[in-house]
C-alpha cells in the first residue's frame, strides 16, 4: 500500500490522504462501496488522481470513465458505460458503432448483469452535476447499481458542489463523501518546483547551444526563489494549479532573460525582480484568457475591442441612440433631446433626487429595455442631419441584434415584427467605454447626454 | 393466503379477467380465482427489433416472443391470429385445502372470491336486468351509464346480470348475444379500446385503423343474421381524450340501427358526461344512468355476514364494528373484507402461539382497524431521530412565526438553532439541515423543493401542526 501510495505521490504530489482512502474502497480487495462522491474545487486533481487509483493493471478491474457532460441523452451514457466495462473499443473495423442499443434502465441493467461476475467494476462520472438535469431515476439508480445488478460494481461521482444541492424530493440513499481540499501555498510551490525539468528544458530550446553556459547558475534554488516570487504575485488571485503551472512557465524565459544576456547576475534577485514585475503584471491581467505565448506580452484586448468592431456611420449613432435609450431614465428624454424643453424650476427636492449615489446610477445598474420608437426619436434627435427612415436603416438596427450589441429583452408572441409599437423591446449590452469610443470615432459627446453625469 | 395490501385492490383486473374467462365458455378454476391472471409477461424481455414491428399493439397478447428467431416470430404471429391463447404457468399440484376453519373463512372472505348472487344490491341488479333484457329482446342498441365510488359493487353487480342472461340464453330463453368488455385502466392508450373490441369479437390482433375500420364496416353494415352485442366499458373517463374521438365511436355505434350494440359504461363520478364529455357524447350517452350508493354499516354488515353464512368462526360484534368503521369512512366492500381477512391472520398467529381454537373477536379487528386506518406519518415522526424532529419542531414553530404555511429553509435554521441551543443539543451545520429536511420529505412529513435552490427552499408541512405536537409529545424534546 505505502508502495502504491509512494508511486502516485511522484506523480501528483500532495495528495496522500486521498490517495490512501481511495486505495483502501478499492485496491484491497474487499466489495466497493456503491457510490463514493468526490467534490472539491476544479482542478484540484480529482479526475486525475481517481484515474491513476482505479488504473487496470491486471488486478479484475475494469473502469469506464465518463463525462456527464457529453451524454445528453440516456442512450449515450448507458452505452459508453457498458462499452467501457465490456472493453469494447470503437474502430474501423465495427464501424465506430455499439452493436447493442440500450436506451433504457432495464437494458442497461440487463447489460450490466451480463458482465462476467468474477470481475469488479467501477463507474467513474466527471461533472456529476448533470446527472441532476437527466432523467429522474438515473441519479437513484446510480447510487445503488450493486443492490440493481448484484455485482461489485461502484459509482464514483465527481463533481464541485456540495452533496447537499443533489437531494431530491423522492430520497436518496446514503452515500460516502469524500472531500478534497485545495491545495496551500507551500503545497502549491513544491507542484510548481516538480516541472524544474521542463523548464530548463523550454531554457535550452529558446537560447543559442553555444552559449549554455550561464544554465549552471539556474539551480534549483534559483528556480525556488523564482516561484516564491511568482506566488508572491499570484497566489491572491488564482489558485487553480493548471492556470499557475501554465503562467509560471510562460513567466521564466522573460525572467531569466538578462542572465542570459549577461546584463544582470543569478545572484542579484533584486534587480531581477524589478526587471520581471511588467510581465509579471500583464501576465497577471491576461489570467484564464489563454491568448498563447505570442499575444501575451501585448495589452489586453478589452481596450481594443471598439477598434476592431468597424460599423457603418449610422450604424454607430443607432447604437450611440440605444445605448442612450437604455441608461437614460424616459422622463429625462424631453429635457435632454428636445431643444426648447422650458424652464426647469430648481427645488429643493429635485435637487435632493439628483444627488448621485454611485450605487444608483442607471449605468451602475444595468440597461434598462426600451422600445423601437424610443430608439428612433432619440437616433434622430442626436444626429443633425436629417435622413430618411429607409429600409436600410431598420436593417441596421437588425444586424446589431445580430453582433449582439443589442438584444430582445422581450419578444412579441404574436410575430407582428419589431414595428408594431411596443411590444417588442430592446436592449444595449455593450459598455461605456466602448460606447465613449464610438461617440470619439463620429466626433459625438456621450457623456453630455447621459443623465448619470449632471 | 397473501396479505392484500391496504388501500383499494386492483379489483377491475381481476374481476374483469375473470369474466372473459367465462365468456371464452371456459372453466373458472380454482387456481385462477386466488391468484388473478395477469395481463400477460411483457416485461420479460425487451425487445431488440425496431419498435413498430416487434411491439404488438396491445398489452394483452403475449409479447415474450420478442426475439427475433424465425421460431418466435412464427409463433407471434400465431399469437396475433388468435390461434395460440396466452396461458401462464400451473402449479405442479394444487394447493391443499387447509382443515382450518379460520383458512376457510380468509378464503371466502377474499375480495376476487365474488359470490353468485350479490347482497344488498338486489335493486340494481334488477334494473340493469331490465334494461338488458328489454334491449336484448328487442334487437336493438342502446346506452347505460353506471356510476359509483369505488368498491360499491357496479362491475360485480353487472358481470352478474350478463351470467344470468348468458345462462338464459343458452337455455334459449331470450336471443343470443356476444358480450365484450373492455376496461380504460387496461389499454396503453384509448385507441387501443378497437383493438381490444376486434379481438373479443373475432380473436385477431390488428392494429387500430385496422380494427377500427372493420368494427365501422360491421356495425353500419345491415346484416340478416346480426346477433346483439353487449359491450361493457369500465373506466370510462380513462377512454377520455382530447379529441375524445374514441369514446363518440362507441357511444355512436348504438345509435345507428344496423349496429345492434348495447354498451353499458362504468365509472367512478356521477356527473362525468356533463362534466367530461362534450355535448354531442352525452347527449348520445342518454339518460339511462344508475348510481350505486355506498354501503351502509348494515349493508357491509350483511355482505360479510353473507360469505361467512354457516361458519362460526367470527364474532359478530366484531364485523359490526368493522362494518361501522368502514361505512364511516368510505362504504367500500372491499376494504370491510380486507380489514376481516387481516383480523382472521391475526387471530390465526394467536391460535398457532396458544395452540387452542380462537374465532375472531373484537380484539383482533381493533388490532386489524389500528393497522389499515391510523396514520403512518405520525408512526413515522415518533419513529425518526432526535434531529428530525428537532427540525419538524422547527419548521412548526417557522409557522407559529410568520402565520404563513410556506416557509423558507433559512428561517426554519434561524428557529433550528434558537431550538438546539434551548435543548442543549449541537447544532447541525446547514448541509445536514438540508440532509435532514431531504429525508423528511422523502418520507412526505414535509414538501419542499429539491437540493438546488439549497438555502431558498421553501418548505410546507404536510400534516398539521396539531399532529406533530401529538407525535411529539412523548418526545423528550418537548
Amino acid at each position: 500500500m505505502d508502495a502504491f501510495v509512494k508511486h502516485i505521490a511522484t506523480i501528483y504530489p500532495c495528495r496522500d490522504a486521498i490517495v490512501h482512502k481511495l486505495y483502501k474502497y478499492y485496491r484491497t480487495g474487499d466489495p466497493f462501496p456503491p457510490a463514493l462522491y468526490i467534490y472539491g474545487q476544479s482542478s484540484t486533481g480529482k479526475a486525475s488522481i481517481v484515474r491513476e487509483v482505479l488504473r487496470s493493471d491486471g488486478n479484475g478491474l475494469r473502469c469506464a470513465h465518463i463525462n456527464a457532460i457529453s451524454c445528453y441523452t440516456n442512450k449515450i451514457l448507458f452505452e459508453a458505460i457498458a462499452r467501457q466495462l465490456e472493453g469494447a473499443v470503437l474502430t474501423q473495423a465495427n464501424n465506430y458503432s455499439y452493436d447493442r442499443k440500450l436506451e433504457y434502465v432495464k437494458d442497461f441493467l440487463a447489460a450490466l448483469q451480463s458482465l462476467p461476475r468474477s470481475e469488479s467494476y467501477v463507474i467513474v462520472l466527471q461533472n456529476a452535476e448533470r446527472l441532476r438535469d437527466m432523467a429522474y431515476n438515473l441519479l437513484p439508480l446510480f447510487l445503488q447499481l450493486p443492490d440493481a445488478t448484484g455485482l461489485n460494481i461502484s459509482v464514483v461521482l465527481l463533481s464541485s458542489l456540495p452533496f447537499e444541492k443533489f437531494h431530491i424530493k423522492t430520497g436518496l440513499p446514503q452515500i460516502v463523501k469524500l472531500f478534497v481540499p485545495e491545495y496551500t501555498r507551500n503545497e502549491m510551490q513544491r507542484i510548481i518546483m516538480n516541472d524544474y525539468p521542463s523548464h530548463i528544458e523550454r531554457l535550452t530550446e529558446h537560447g543559442n547551444p553555444k552559449t549554455h553556459h550561464w544554465l549552471s547558475t539556474v539551480t534549483p534554488e534559483f528556480h525556488q526563489n523564482y516561484v516564491n516570487l511568482f506566488l508572491g504575485t499570484f497566489w491572491k488571485v488564482c489558485r487553480d494549479a493548471k492556470e499557475l503551472r501554465l503562467v509560471a512557465t510562460e513567466c521564466f524565459l522573460p525572467y531569466c532573460e538578462p542572465i542570459r544576456d549577461g546584463t544582470i547576475p543569478a545572484t542579484d534577485s533584486m534587480n531581477l525582480w524589478r526587471n520581471i514585475t511588467k510581465t509579471l503584471k500583464v501576465a497577471l491581467s491576461t489570467m484564464y484568457m489563454r491568448l498563447g505565448t505570442g499575444t501575451s506580452v501585448t495589452a489586453t484586448t478589452s481596450t481594443l475591442l471598439p477598434q476592431y468592431i468597424e460599423l457603418p456611420y449610422y450604424a454607430k449613432y443607432l447604437l450611440i441612440a440605444a445605448y442612450l435609450a437604455s441608461n437614460n431614465a424616459t422622463k429625462e428624454d424631453k429635457r435632454l433631446f428636445v431643444k426648447n424643453h422650458g424652464k426647469q424650476r430648481k427645488r429643493l427636492q429635485t435637487v435632493n433626487a439628483r444627488a448621485k449615489v454611485v450605487e444608483k446610477m442607471i449605468t451602475k445598474l444595468g440597461p434598462k429595455a426600451f422600445n423601437i420608437d424610443r430608439l428612433l426619436a432619440i437616433f434622430y434627435a442626436i444626429l443633425d442631419e436629417k435622413v430618411g427612415l429607409t429600409c436600410n436603416l431598420m436593417v441596421q438596427i437588425s444586424t446589431l441584434v445580430h453582433l449582439k450589441l443589442l438584444t430582445y429583452a422581450s419578444v412579441d408572441g404574436g410575430g407582428a415584427g419589431m414595428l408594431d409599437g411596443s411590444v417588442t423591446r430592446l436592449q444595449c449590452t455593450v459598455g461605456l467605454d466602448f460606447i465613449i469610443h464610438i461617440g470619439r470615432m463620429v466626433g459625438f459627446n456621450v457623456r453630455q447626454y447621459l443623465s448619470d453625469f449632471f | 393466503s397473501a396479505l392484500q395490501p391496504a388501500g383499494t385492490p386492483k379489483r377491475n383486473i381481476q374481476l374483469s379477467n375473470i369474466i372473459e374467462e367465462c365468456s371464452n365458455g371456459r372453466r373458472v378454476s380454482r387456481l385462477l380465482e386466488l391468484s388473478p391472471k395477469k395481463p400477460q409477461p411483457e416485461q420479460m424481455e425487451e425487445p431488440k427489433t425496431p419498435k413498430r414491428s416487434t411491439r404488438p399493439s396491445l398489452g394483452t397478447t403475449g409479447s415474450s416472443a420478442t426475439k427475433s428467431t424465425p421460431k418466435s416470430a412464427s409463433k407471434m404471429k400465431l399469437i396475433r391470429d388468435g390461434t395460440i391463447k396466452p396461458t401462464i404457468h400451473a402449479r405442479s399440484a394444487p394447493l391443499g385445502d387447509g382443515a382450518n376453519e379460520l383458512a376457510l373463512a380468509r378464503e371466502r372472505l377474499h375480495v376476487s372470491a365474488t359470490p353468485s348472487s350479490l347482497p344488498c344490491r338486489e335493486k340494481e341488479y334488477e334494473e340493469i336486468y331490465n334494461f338488458l333484457e328489454g334491449k336484448i329482446f328487442d334487437g336493438v342498441g342502446g346506452c347505460m351509464y353506471i356510476s359509483g365510488v369505488p368498491g360499491t359493487g357496479k362491475t360485480a353487480t353487472t358481470t352478474a346480470v350478463i351470467r344470468a342472461l348468458r345462462h338464459l340464453s343458452e337455455e334459449e330463453h331470450i336471443p343470443k348475444f356476444d358480450f365484450i368488455d373492455i376496461n380504460g385502466m387496461r389499454l396503453t392508450e384509448p385507441r387501443q379500446a378497437y383493438v381490444h373490441i376486434h379481438r373479443q369479437l373475432t380473436g385477431k390482433t390488428l392494429a387500430w385503423e385496422q380494427a377500427y375500420n372493420l368494427l365501422n364496416k360491421r356495425f353500419t353494415t345491415k346484416a340478416p343474421r346480426r346477433t346483439t352485442t353487449v359491450l361493457l366499458v369500465d373506466e370510462l373517463d380513462i377512454l377520455c381524450n382530447k379529441r375524445q374521438d374514441v369514446v363518440y365511436n362507441i357511444l355512436n355505434w348504438p345509435t345507428l340501427a344496423t349496429a345492434q350494440l348495447i354498451v353499458v359504461t362504468i365509472a367512478n363520478t356521477m356527473d362525468l358526461p356533463e362534466r367530461l364529455l362534450m355535448g354531442k357524447i352525452s347527449s348520445r350517452l342518454g339518460l339511462t344512468r344508475l348510481t350505486f350508493q355506498p354501503y351502509n354499516f348494515r349493508q357491509l354488515q350483511e355482505i360479510v355476514m353473507a360469505r361467512l353464512a354457516g361458519m362460526s368462526s367470527f364474532n359478530s360484534d366484531a364485523v359490526q364494528l368493522v362494518a361501522r368503521k368502514v361505512a364511516a369512512v368510505s362504504g367500500d366492500a372491499r376494504r370491510a373484507l380486507d380489514i376481516c381477512r387481516r383480523a382472521t391472520e391475526l387471530a390465526d398467529d394467536q391460535a398457532r402461539q396458544t395452540g387452542e381454537q380462537v374465532t375472531v373477536s373484537m380484539t383482533h379487528v381493533q388490532q386489524a382497524l389500528t393497522e389499515m386506518i391510523t396514520s403512518a406519518k405520525v408512526r413515522t415522526i415518533r419513529s425518526s431521530s432526535r434531529m428530525e424532529q428537532l427540525f419538524l419542531q422547527a419548521v412548526t414553530a417557522e409557522v407559529t412565526r410568520t402565520g404563513i404555511e410556506e416557509c423558507n429553509f433559512l428561517g426554519v435554521y434561524s428557529q433550528l438553532e434558537a431550538l438546539a441551543a434551548f435543548s442543549g443539543v449541537s447544532v447541525p451545520n446547514p448541509g445536514r439541515a438540508m440532509g435532514i429536511c431531504a429525508r423528511l420529505t422523502a418520507s412526505r412529513i414535509l414538501i419542499c423543493e429539491g437540493g438546488r435552490n439549497d438555502i431558498f427552499q421553501k418548505i410546507l408541512l404536510n400534516i398539521s401542526t396539531d399532529d406533530v405536537h401529538f407525535a411529539l409529545q412523548a418526545s423528550k424534546l418537548l
